[in-house]
Parts: C-alpha cells; sequence; structure tokens
C-alpha cells in the first residue's frame, strides 16, 4: 500500500533528521534553531548536482560534505552565545540564508527551484515508487542511527554531553570545546543534509518552502517528544508527529475550517504530550555503568592517578609571577606572585574579593592575566586555553562544583580521565578496537578513583542522587582523575560537617605524600593549619603574607585586622 | 477530547483496513468518482483554499442534484498544501491516489503543482490546475491541464494596456514567488521592446506586513504609472498605501479579488487590471446562474478563482462521462486525458466554449478592468499575443 | 536624499512599531524567563477582536478598542495558567516551555481561521490625514504609531520605577530566586506580566488594524521582530527593547536605499548577527 509506505518514507527522512538534531541540541546542549537550513542545503546540493550529470553516490557525497563545511560555519556564532541568544541568532540565520537560496537564480533557480531531480536505481530497478524508495530510505536511516549512536556513546558523546551540563567544568576536565563543539555541528549537519539528498531523490524537485521555520520546529518538536538525549527516543519522535497529522486527516469536518482545526488538534496533542511527558517518550539513558566485571582485570592501573611526576619533593613546579588582572576599572588582582612546589600543600586564604578564586582563574587559563608570567617547571602557560593547560598538569575544582549533573557519578569521572583516544571524533570511527580497548581500562581506573574516595558504592546514580558530602567527594574525584600534577583546590571543605572532614582531610594529604603539588583555597583556618605547608594570606590583589600556617596567623599586624 | 481519541484510533482501523482493500483492480463503475483537490487550506494563503474548495462544493452539489454521471455520484475529496508546500502536495497526492482511488485531481499553486506532476505522470492521474500561473507549468506533465491564463499573458496584456495609453517610464513591484517573477520576466524582455524604460523594480514577500520601504523607493523613482505583478490580498495593500501618499498616476495590475477591495478600500478607485474575465450577465445564462448560486450558498460573490475551480468540476465531469462513452477500462487518468485532447472544447462557465490548446492550456478571454467604488468594470476583451 | 529622509521617517514609524512589540514582549521574557512565542498569535487575535466588535456588532471604537485589550489581558493569562505554569513546575528545562509556546502559536493561529474566517479583515470609516514635512510624508496613523510608544512606553517606565508592584517586577527581572525570598509573590508577578504584555499587544495591533489590515498570520513577523527587538536590546532592559526596535527599524528602511528589496526580510537578521558576534548581551544587556 503506497501510502502507507510513503508515510514510513516520511518516519524514515524525518527520523535522520530528529536523531542529527538530537546530537546537536540533546547530546551537546547546543540549541541551534537552523536544522532545515542544512536538511535545505543537502537537498539542494543533491538536486543540482544530480541535475548536472553526476552519478550516484556522488552527489549524496557532495551533500554531506557542503552540510559539514556550513554547519562548521554555522557554528560560529554558537562559539560566542548561548541559550535565548542562539536560538534566535539561529532562527534569524535560518531566513537568511534561505534569502540567499531564493535570490541566488542562476544556481538554484530561484523560487521556481529545481525541477527534474533524476531519482535513483539500483540494479536496474528504479526507486521511483515509495515502496521501492522505502527500502533505500531505511537503509540511510539504519546507517545513520548506527553512526549517531557510535558518537553519542563513545568518549566523544560523554564530552558533549559533559558540555551541556556545564561547559566551564568540561574545559576543566580537558574538554576542548572549540573541537566538540565545531566537530558535532558538522556531524549534525552533514547527517541532516544526508535526510535532504533523500528528499531531492524521492520528490525529484526541490524548492524553499519545504524548509522553512516551520521545519525546523516540527523536528525540534519531534525530538522534544521522543525524547532529548535518547536516539531511540528520536525514531519514536518522528514516527509520532509524522503519523499524527495523517491519522487526523480521517477525522471528517466541514472543508473550508478542516484542515485549520487539524493544526490545532496537532497543537493540543503536542501541549498534552508535553505536560504529561516532559522528559519525553523515552527518557535519557543513564550512561556508562559498572557492572563489577572489570576489577579484576586492571586493577593496579589507577594508582597512577594518585601519583605524581616523581618529582623531588619541594622542587618548584607552578612559578607565578606579578600576576595582575584588570576588570574595567577595577584590578581585582595587582602583582601576586606564588610558587607551588612538589610534595607540599599550598594555602590561599584571605577575605572575600581577595582575589583568590581570579588568581585560580589566571593559573588554569579561564582568565589570562594583564601582566605577569606564570610558569610550569619553566614552561609559560600564559595563552593557553584552559583545556590545554589541563592537559599540561595544571587542574583546578570550582567552589560552586560544577557537576554533570544528569550523568552518573562514573561518568563524571570517566569523562575526566586524560588522553583519550575517542575524545577524537576521526579514531572513534578508525581506530575503534583501540577505542574500546582504552575504555575497558578506564572504566576500571575510573573505578579506581572512585574507590579511593568511597564513592564506588554509588557509581550508577545521577549526580542528583547524592548528598552534599558525596558531591564534594566527587569534586574530588573528578580534579584526581584529570590525573593532572597540579591540583588547585577552590574551597574544597566548606559546608562539611566534621565527621566528614575527617574521612577528606587525609585523603588530601595523601595526594600531596604521593608527589602532587596541591593548592587549596579554604576559608576554615583550623583546615589550614592541618593541611597546609605553605600558606599565602591575599588581599586586594596581592600576598600580604606568605610563610608556614603558625608565622602567618601570628604575624601580629595580620592578627590584628583579620583573626581577631 | 476522548472523542476526538476514538475517533483517531477509529481511523487508524480505517487506515489498517484500507491496505486490504485498496489494491483491488478497479472495477468498470466506481461507487463515485471521486475528484480530489490539492488546495492552501491552512498557511499564509489559505483565503485562496477557501473560495476554490467552495467553488467545487457547489458544482458537486448541482451534478450530484441532476444525478451524477449516469447515476454515479461525485465526491470531494479536498487536501492541503499548506499555502504551497511541496512536500505537502505530494503526501496529499498519495493519500488521494492510494486511500480514495482519484484519477481526477484539481491542482492549485506552481510549487506543489511541480512536485506532484511527475508522480501523476507515473500513476496516470488527471491534473486540472485552475490556480497556479507560473510559466514553468506548462508541460510538467502530459495529464496536466489549466483553465487559467499564464501570469506571463496577464502581464503581456497589462503591458499592452499601458502601452496603449502612451505611458513610458513603469516602476513594478513583484510578488516575491515564482508567479510574480515570471510575469517580472516578461516585463523585463517587452516593456523595453515597447519603447517603455524601467525605473524601479522593488519585491514584495508574500503575507509582507510592511511594505513602506519599497512604496516610498517607487515614488521616489517617479515613473508615468506603477505595475502591481502582485496576487491578493497584496495589490490591496499595495494601492492602499500609494494613494495614501498622493500618488496619482495610474496603477495597472494583474489580479483583484474581494480581499485585495478589503484591503485596499477606497484606494482601490481607478485601478486598471487585466485579468481572466469571470463576471455573471444575463448574455451568458451558465455564468448568472453559477453566480447566483454561489452567493445564494455562501454569501459573496465568486471570484475568478471559485469560477476556475467550479469549471474544473465540470471538465471533469465532461471528461469521465466522454470517456465512459468509449467503454473498457476508462475510468483512469490517462482515458480522462485522452477524452480531453480528442476534443479539446469544453463549455466555460465564463461564457460560450474555451478551447485546451496543444500545451495543455485553456485560453481565458483576458479582460481590462477597471475599479469604480470598489465594483470592478468590464472595459474590454484584450489579446496578450 | 528625499527618498533618504522619507526612509528615515519610515525607519522611525516601523521601529517605534517593533519597539511597541519589543517592550511587551521582552516585559514577559526577561520577568519569566518564558519566551512566549504565542505572543504573536494573542497580538493578531486582538486585532480580530477590535475589527469584529467595531464592523460586525458595530461598538463605539473605544470599547471595541476596549474590548480587544481585556480580550489580550485575558488570554496572555489562560496561555500563562494553563500552558506555561504547570510546564514550569514540572519540569526545569525552557525546551518544553519553548515547544509548547510553539504548540499555542500554532492553535491560537489556526483557531482565529476557524472562528473568523480567513479572509481581509480591515476598518472602513476611520481614515488617515496626510502631513508633509518638506519632502517627506507621514500619515495620522503613523503618528499614533510614534505616540503610541512614547505613551505605553513612558507610562510602563513610570510603572516599573515607582510602584511597588512595578518593583516587584524589576526585581523579579533580576533574579526570580532572590525576589521570592525576599517576599516577592513570584506567581502573582508573572501573571502580571503575562496581563501587561498581552495588553500592550493590543495598541500595535489596532494600530496595524487600522492603518494595513489584519490577517490571521500577522503574528508571525510581530513576534520574532519583537523577539529579535529584545535581543539586539539586550534582555531584561525597557530601554534596550526600545533601542533595539529603532535599530531595526531604520536598518530595515534605509539599509534599502541602495541594496533591492529583495533582500528586505534578511538585512535586519544580518544587523542581529553582526551585532551578537561583536556584543553578545546586547545593546544595553546585562553582562551574565
Amino acid at each position: 500500500m503506497e501510502y502507507v509506505m510513503h508515510i514510513l518514507v516520511m518516519v524514515c527522512m524525518y527520523a535522520v533528521l530528529a536523531i542529527s538534531f538530537n546530537l546537536l541540541i540533546g547530546f551537546a546542549g547546543l540549541f541551534a534553531l537552523s536544522q532545515a537550513v542544512f536538511f535545505a542545503i543537502g537537498a539542494y546540493a543533491t538536486g543540482l548536482a544530480a541535475v548536472a550529470g553526476l552519478p550516484f553516490p556522488m552527489p549524496e557525497i557532495l551533500a554531506v560534505l557542503i552540510g559539514g563545511i556550513v554547519g562548521v560555519l554555522i557554528a560560529l556564532p554558537a562559539l560566542r552565545t548561548r541559550g535565548d541568544y542562539l536560538v534566535i541568532v539561529t532562527l534569524a540565520l535560518q531566513i537568511v540564508v534561505l534569502q540567499v537560496i531564493l535570490n541566488w537564480k542562476s544556481l538554484t533557480g530561484g523560487t521556481e527551484g529545481v525541477r527534474g531531480i533524476p531519482g535513483l536505481s539500483f540494479f536496474g530497478v528504479a526507486l521511483s515508487d515509495p515502496s521501492h524508495f522505502l527500502i533505500y530510505a531505511a537503509i540511510v536511516t539504519a546507517l545513520v542511527f548506527v553512526f549517531a549512536w557510535k558518537v553519542g556513546h563513545s568518549p566523544f558523546g560523554r564530552a558533549m554531553k559533559a558540555m551541556r551540563e556545564n561547559e566551564s567544568a568540561a574545559q576543566a576536565v580537558g574538554k576542548n570545546l572549540l573541537y566538540l563543539k565545531v566537530s558535532t555541528f558538522a556531524v549534525s549537519a552533514a547527517l541532516a543534509a544526508l535526510a535532504g539528498s533523500m528528499f531531492a531523490r524521492y520528490y525529484n524537485y526541490v524548492s524553499v518552502d519545504s524548509f522553512s521555520i516551520n521545519e525546523t520546529i516540527y523536528i525540534l518538536a519531534m525530538v522534544i517528544v521522543g525524547g532529548i538525549g535518547n536516539l531511540w527516543g528520536s525514531v519514536i519522535g518522528a514516527a509520532v508527529l509524522v503519523a499524527l497529522p495523517e491519522l487526523l486527516k480521517f477525522l471528517d469536518m466541514p472543508t473550508d475550517i478542516a484542515d485549520q482545526m487539524r493544526l490545532v488538534i496537532y497543537g493540543v496533542i503536542l501541549i498534552l504530550v508535553l505536560r504529561f511527558r516532559p522528559q519525553g517518550i523515552l527518557p535519557e539513558p543513564r550512561g556508562a555503568l559498572h557492572d563489577g566485571e572489570e576489577t579484576a582485570s586492571a586493577g593496579g592501573n589507577a594508582s597512577s592517578l594518585v601519583v605524581g611526576d616523581g618529582s623531588s619533593k619541594g622542587e618548584i613546579v607552578v612559578d607565578a609571577k606579578g600576576l595582575v588582572k584588570r576588570f574595567g576599572g577595577i584590578t581585582a588582582v595587582s602583582g601576586f606572585d606564588i610558587e607551588m612546589r612538589a610534595g607540599q600543600i599550598t594555602g590561599l586564604i584571605g577575605p572575600n574579593g581577595a582575589g583568590k578564586t581570579t588568581a585560580f582563574n589566571m593559573l588554569t587559563g579561564f582568565l589570562q592575566p594583564n601582566e605577569g608570567s606564570i610558569t610550569l617547571r619553566g614552561n609559560s602557560l600564559l595563552g593557553l586555553k584552559p583545556h590545554r593547560i589541563v592537559g599540561a598538569g595544571v587542574a583546578r575544582s570550582f567552589q560552586d562544583l560544577r557537576l554533570f549533573r544528569n550523568m552518573t557519578v562514573l561518568d563524571n569521572v570517566l569523562v575526566s580521565l586524560p588522553d583519550q583516544a575517542g575524545d577524537d571524533l576521526g579514531q572513534v570511527f578508525l581506530r575503534p578496537a583501540k577505542v574500546s580497548r582504552q575504555e575497558h581500562e578506564n572504566l576500571a581506573r575510573a573505578m579506581e578513583v572512585l574507590r579511593f574516595v568511597e564513592l564506588d558504592g554509588k557509581a550508577n546514580e545521577t549526580v542528583n542522587a547524592l548528598s552534599y558530602a558525596e558531591e564534594k567527594l566527587l569534586v574530588i574525584a573528578r580534579l584526581l582523575a584529570t590525573g593532572a600534577e597540579v591540583m588547585l583546590f577552590d574551597e574544597p571543605l566548606s559546608g562539611l560537617d566534621p565527621t566528614t572532614l575527617a574521612e577528606i582531610l587525609p585523603v588530601i594529604r595523601k595526594l600531596a605524600d604521593n608527589g602532587k603539588v596541591v593548592c587549596i583555597i579554604e576559608h576554615n583556618l583550623d583546615v589550614i593549619k592541618e593541611l597546609s605547608d605553605v600558606v599565602y594570606f591575599l588581599d586586594e590583589g596581592r600576598a600580604m603574607a606568605v610563610g608556614t600556617p603558625e608565622q602567618v596567623m601570628t604575624d601580629p599586624e595580620l592578627a590584628a585586622r583579620y583573626f581577631k | 477530547m476522548l472523542t476526538i481519541l476514538k475517533k483517531t484510533a477509529l481511523a487508524g482501523l480505517a487506515l489498517a483496513t484500507g491496505l486490504a482493500s485498496g489494491s483491488a483492480a478497479l472495477a468498470q463503475d466506481p461507487e463515485s468518482y471521486k475528484i480530489g483537490a490539492i488546495l492552501a487550506m491552512s498557511g499564509a494563503a489559505n483565503e485562496y483554499g477557501r473560495v476554490m474548495s467552495q467553488g467545487i462544493n457547489l458544482a458537486i452539489e448541482e451534478i450530484n442534484a441532476k444525478g451524477g454521471i449516469d447515476g454515479i455520484p461525485l465526491e470531494a475529496v479536498i487536501e492541503d498544501h499548506k499555502s504551497g508546500v511541496a512536500k505537502e502536495g505530494v503526501a496529499a497526492l498519495n493519500r488521494l491516489i492510494n486511500l480514495e482511488n482519484t484519477q481526477v485531481v484539481l491542482t492549485s499553486f506552481s510549487g506543489p503543482t511541480l512536485a506532484i506532476a511527475p508522480i501523476a505522470d507515473e500513476k496516470k492521474v488527471l491534473l486540472l490546475n485552475g490556480g497556479g500561473v507560473s510559466a514553468a507549468l506548462v508541460g510538467a506533465s502530459k495529464y496536466l491541464f489549466h483553465n487559467r491564463s499564464l501570469a506571463s499573458d496577464l502581464g503581456l496584456a497589462a503591458l499592452r494596456h499601458a502601452h496603449g495609453l502612451g505611458l513610458k517610464k513603469m516602476s513594478q513591484l513583484v510578488w516575491k514567488n515564482d508567479a510574480g517573477e515570471s510575469i517580472e520576466e516578461v516585463a523585463n524582455k517587452y516593456w523595453g521592446a515597447m519603447g517603455g524604460t524601467i525605473a524601479a523594480t522593488e519585491y514584495v514577500e508574500i503575507g509582507a506586513s510592511n511594505i513602506d520601504t519599497q512604496i516610498a523607493k517607487i515614488r521616489a523613482s517617479n515613473p508615468d504609472f506603477v505595475a502591481l505583478w502582485l496576487f491578493s490580498p497584496e495589490p490591496g495593500l499595495a494601492l492602499k498605501r500609494l494613494r495614501e501618499f498622493r500618488f496619482t498616476k495610474p496603477i495597472i495590475g494583474i489580479e483583484f479579488t474581494p480581499d485585495t477591495q478589503k484591503a485596499a478600500g477606497d484606494a482601490s478607485d481607478g485601478f486598471q487590471y487585466t485579468s481572466d474575465y469571470f463576471t455573471a450577465t444575463e448574455e451568458y445564462p451558465w455564468s448568472k446562474a453559477f453566480s447566483d448560486a454561489y452567493e445564494a450558498k455562501y454569501g459573496e460573490k465568486p471570484d475568478f478563482y471559485a469560477a476556475n475551480y467550479y469549471e474544473n468540476v465540470y471538465v471533469a465531469a465532461e471528461a469521465i462521462r466522454r470517456a465512459k462513452a468509449q467503454g473498457g477500462a476508462y475510468y483512469r487518468g490517462d482515458k480522462l486525458a485522452d477524452a480531453i485532447k480528442a476534443d479539446p472544447q469544453f463549455d466555460s462557465v465564463y461564457g460560450g466554449k474555451m478551447t485546451y490548446q496543444e500545451n495543455g492550456v485553456a485560453k481565458k478571454k483576458v479582460a481590462l478592468f477597471s475599479v469604480k467604488d470598489g465594483q470592478a468594470k468590464f472595459f474590454r476583451y484584450v489579446s496578450a499575443d | 536624499m528625499d527618498l533618504l529622509l522619507q526612509l528615515m521617517m519610515n525607519g522611525l514609524v516601523n521601529g517605534s512599531h517593533y519597539a511597541l512589540l519589543g517592550i511587551g514582549f521582552g516585559l514577559i521574557f526577561a520577568t519569566t524567563k518564558l519566551v512566549h512565542f504565542a505572543y504573536g498569535p494573542i497580538y493578531a487575535a486582538t486585532a480580530y477582536v477590535c475589527w469584529y466588535s467595531f464592523m460586525q456588532l458595530g461598538l463605539p471604537f473605544w470599547a471595541a478598542f476596549g474590548l480587544c485589550v481585556i480580550a489580550a489581558i485575558v488570554l496572555g493569562l489562560l496561555s500563562y495558567l494553563i500552558v506555561y505554569r504547570p510546564l514550569q513546575s514540572r519540569s526545569d528545562s525552557g525546551l518544553v516551555t519553548l515547544i509548547a509556546s510553539l504548540g499555542l502559536y500554532t492553535v491560537i493561529e489556526n483557531l482565529l481561521g476557524v472562528i473568523f474566517g480567513t479572509g481581509v479583515k480591515s476598518v472602513q470609516g476611520i481614515d488617515s490625514d496626510v502631513f508633509f514635512l518638506g519632502p517627506v510624508f507621514v500619515t495620522s496613523f503613523q503618528l499614533m504609531q510614534i505616540a503610541a510608544l512614547i505613551l505605553v512606553g513612558g507610562a510602563l517606565a513610570l510603572f516599573l520605577r515607582f510602584t511597588r508592584y512595578g518593583q516587584a517586577i524589576m526585581a523579579m527581572t533580576d533574579n526570580a530566586e532572590m525576589a521570592q525570598i525576599v517576599g516577592i509573590d513570584t506567581r502573582f508577578v508573572a501573571l502580571l506580566v503575562f496581563a501587561i504584555g498581552s495588553a500592550i499587544a493590543a495598541v500595535p495591533a489596532v494600530l496595524i488594524l487600522l492603518k494595513d489590515s489584519a490577517g490571521t498570520h500577522m503574528g508571525f513577523s510581530a513576534v520574532f521582530l519583537a523577539f529579535l527587538s529584545v535581543v539586539v536590546g539586550g534582555i531584561g532592559s525597557l530601554r534596550g527593547a526600545v533601542a533595539g526596535g529603532f535599530l531595526i527599524g531604520f536598518v530595515e528602511s534605509a539599509g534599502l536605499w541602495q541594496i533591492s528589496t529583495d533582500w528586505q526580510s534578511s538585512i535586519a537578521f544580518i544587523i542581529l548577527f553582526l551585532m551578537l558576534m561583536l556584543r553578545p548581551d546586547g545593546l544595553f544587556g546585562v553582562k551574565r
């Protein structure tokens, strides 16, 4: 029955679109509403190339390539803006691109569109009717699904989700946001362009009317209704939203209002679905699960993460001199010097607004100092992006935790492990064996880290299920997992009760004893006394005093001013 | 809500059972002749869909009241292309062919018509267009026939009229779609040859909310006349704005509908346009009867879109009748198209007969009108050749 | 040169229109963080109610205007109470309410066609005068569009600055959580902004009805340009919405001085694009 076949072809085409869009908004959290642009570009590229006489699959390949390139271009605004701004910019961009297509008559045929696009035929069988085309559409859709599944469930996919949960935290565990964003856009756009090439081959006619903003919204609704971050959900969302208007056609109504009434009902059903199932038909899967198998195979491997680089104790590892940071007219840090030594815990104390966190931001590349130098074993860190600095061996935590809240405890740690080949999309597909072997080892390392902070029992919980103290422990675990030699803790202990504190303090101490370089911002002076080897007292953006905890806290002048 | 869900479920069931029965071989006589139509029933131009569907429904009622075609009734199945979305047109055609076993489809708008043409060719479905005006439509399918003048013909007639008035310097407002642009192309090609110049060309989007910029630029170009290559209701907005800003020279266009009048108000006075001529006069009893019946049923006068689609239903019925007289498995789109080609003369609701040419276009008489007090006044027939 | 002056005048008029839309939409957006796309069809609905009361029911114009303001408020409140609030309480994702607002958009827009029919609606019997300022001409309706912005914008600014409720709205715009902590009834404030924001939509809607005519799809460009004005101007700033509206109005008109009107709908967006690349928080936006 060709009518049903036609609907199934539509389901396939929209499933590809919804999957491509889900990677962008569901996995990576990049809320760019311009998917119909990629769809259109794929359709036009295929149509024009096929009309020009290129044989299958050249037009398809061309469409995917051009789609990917345009995706990279549209990624540029996403690097600058987020949230509602990105929504409006990309909606607007869509109007601009469609107008360019419309006005570029010599290439696109303008308002008349591209006609007479040759259909597909294999082994002498023309795929001109829906039932034959469906076979092709289903194969393409299955391939796209498998591809997207690979992407979404690789280390790269995990990094996408981490970026979605919190961009700065993703950077702080060494993820390259530029690479993540640009490649996500490229992949998503290329897949949508592939759907566009199906469109061109199926309809044999392409015009801009079919790729309006409504189309983007339609695909968006499929992703949301199906379930954000769930690829099966996108397939189901596409099926539901393609079938719904068709089913509504069977409602008998007076001719002049029928189709408008159907749209009214469509809108109402959409709202009701959202009302009663806001997470979508299928919720997001939890991610990697610990099944307890790996322990035996790769037991000791993880301990390397909690051991330093073997530098001799007391050697200067990080050396920052004359750091200055101005925000407009305000100078937050003015001439701050700090040295951090292997095997030592350096404490940073001082009143609120003294510039402690700003100093951390400069040391880890989140802010660039206006003046001064930062070196790691003599190599300058200035001008490096945060993820490069993590890679070089300096990592930090955040005062406000910035955990990846909708990911599991295990995934929080897994995503933070260094040197993952699977972070590179090319490796995911070109060296799958290496990626999968590494993944196996990393699971063991991650569990080791979790055991170190005694969170292994919660590995499969999402962060939302943790207590506050456990969240703090996870922050430490995540920092440990980066394998960084230098660890900057921003108030890791605030708000913890004494019992928990007593559990965590030895953990941090042990890090230093293992040869790590530890620096810690803390308000609790008892903790500072117990932990630190050296204390820097900051105020008004510079070090007012440096010394052992006793020296600093007994300094008569400081004592008079601060330690009453 | 519950009843709707129930109905939807039933519809799903109907769909499933339809699977079983749909592909059964065609009987010689169907239970009813289903006349499909793919119109703008929703979206930015849904006014067209409303008017066209009214024309269709009236014609089918009339034919059925007279016993249908040898006792077999006609039935309208109206589908929506959402104001020109090509893929909606294809989906609609698939439904019509597969679920309704439709052999005749009345189509509208260029985009959807171009998209369904290849399918119609393959599935042998007769297409009758009474609205789309793009030149690209000619010959898009071997089973496609038009009872509507092409935009380029209307434009050419308008230009001839302007030339006859001795006007030289033209500024044109162009609808930003294939209909508008195909006239612009004709104008750019022929107006110079007629000795005229083009002072300004400005574009208006379909459903434009604000054309003040275009009006200012047109006015600043200081033309002898303004040509409106626009379709309903945009000419109304353009007229209103131009007249509001004291543009007193002639304005010439190619379409005028009740909606245009509503948007223009008094500013329509003196607007001259060339268009398919539908007006009910005593001279032609059928056009009078149609106009009266339409007004009685819908409370408004028919415009030529209503007339074209009304007429197309009669064309379809006549084609079925003729094919049936040939006998055999006559109820197929290609047989119906053959019947039209064999004897391309049909009664026209516009009066007299119309004749389909080789290219499938039945040339209507193009007439020149002038608007006075909100009413279109027929002047004379003009030639586009 | 005359043409440029005329285009500047058009820009001023259109800018006032966009600014007014931006104020209403932006008030709702900044306070509740809801991207209320259904603002568009509600704007269209008010024009329809005004048309129906005046042309069909034969009410005096002021009564028709009053009715359409009430209709706007009712629709705005219903949108919030029936659609947005239940969703906000069930999900913290802005995506869900965004899609819901698009669903609501479809519902209202098509219901308008079902209830009032699809044709063009225009008002007869109220005519405009044309004034010539040197080479530049302007109609009384266009002047009213400028005046409406001054009146409504001014009144709203005073309300926000000097009344208790205005202060509450500002506090919630700044930080909804904080506002709740200091004892502001944020649910009531949300209702209030939906009422005020929707009522504001009635003013530009009726002016467009008088000046041009009304159609069921007039809401799309309205809400789009409102959104645009707010983003260009900076979210959470009344001044910003006005500045954004004028910037778009001017660029859209004067920008086409030498460029073909082929590009009319793109030109404002290209500005937006450049703008956000250079100043990601808009003209008057609060850095966040």
